[in-house]
């Protein structure tokens, strides 16, 4: 058993979807809602309630604009967003050290 | 959180991280539109060159078919930017290089012969040198092994052409460019195409 402490775990990224698309803006310059929904499978409505939390937290931006009449939604990691996501990551390779 | 659920949730982070950095944008269009456009200027400038019209008119006539091109390039280009659905540092790298490599095979062409620092006829070998260190590069950040070996053809055809220098380098610098950049620009078209989804990007 570890000595786990629940505290530690960054809530906002700690969900399977959240975790995804901090896994995919981390990796890429900025991306596009209709990407974000393709990489992970998401719904629209799904995704949309995710990001929004993400963006509440102020890990990721969004820019809206439209292009060819057509909305197009961008998102990008803040440096907040980075850090936290190192963060996580450090914590969950830590638990596996363990 | 146990160690193997922890495991499992890294597990698939790299997953997504490393198949979202492999994502490369090239549609191959700006290969097929300056391969088309620079052989068809070759072909015009080789028939000029056959019937001993004055190089200055071959000179204006590539000063107006470059700078044209480049307009239409930077236009089209920057719509295909913004419908983009995804902007990588591969991508942006690929598009910094390739620019780069532009205003050098543009410098090299103008400058450096209305310079006079060289003969005209050796801007197709010079140029030619320039296109393999791009495509070498580009192959690499791409991860295209055949587009990395495209860059011996435009060596070894630079060889060619620095050793031999003729009127008619100018034929085979357009079928360099046919059989070197545009059928490549081609094939990366439909690559493009056949993998693509609703996101717009291929992967590498």
């Amino acid at each position: 058993m570890t000595d786990y402490n629940y505290h530690e775990i960054d809530d906002v990224i700690h969900s399977r979807i959240r975790t995804a698309i901090m896994a995919v803006l981390i990796s890429v310059e900025e991306a596009e809602f209709t990407f974000i929904r393709e990489k992970i499978n998401a719904t629209d409505g799904n995704l949309s309630v995710h990001l929004k939390k993400l963006e509440e937290h102020n890990y990721i931006s969004v820019r809206k604009e439209f292009v060819d009449r057509k909305p197009m939604t961008r998102y990008k990691i803040t440096e907040t967003g980075r850090k936290a996501f190192e963060e996580y990551i450090k914590k969950l390779e830590s638990i596996i050290k363990k | 959180m146990e160690s193997k659920q922890a495991e499992l949730e890294l597990s698939v982070i790299k997953t997504i991280m490393e198949d979202s950095r492999k994502i490369v944008c090239n549609n191959g269009w700006h290969y097929i539109f300056w391969g088309v456009v620079v052989s068809i200027a070759l072909i015009a400038n080789y028939v000029m060159a056959l019937m001993s019209i004055s190089q200055n008119s071959a000179g204006f006539m590539w000063f107006v078919t470059m700078i044209s091109a480049s307009v239409v390039s930077m236009i089209w280009g920057r719509r295909k930017e913004k419908q983009r659905t995804v902007k990588t540092f591969a991508g942006r790298l690929l598009g910094s290089l390739w620019f780069a490599g532009g205003i050098s095979m543009f410098m090299f062409g103008f400058v450096g012969t209305i310079s006079g620092a060289y003969d005209a006829i050796f801007i197709c070998p010079i140029i030619s040198t320039v296109l393999g260190v791009t495509y070498f590069a580009s192959g690499e950040i791409q991860q295209l092994k055949w587009q990395k070996a495209l860059s011996f053809g435009w060596w070894a055809g630079a060889i060619g052409l620095f050793f031999f220098p003729s009127v008619h380098t100018l034929l085979i610098f357009a079928i360099m460019l046919i059989l070197f950049q545009t059928i490549p620009g081609i094939i990366l078209n439909k690559r493009y195409k056949r993998e693509l989804g609703v996101s717009g990007a291929v992967q590498a």
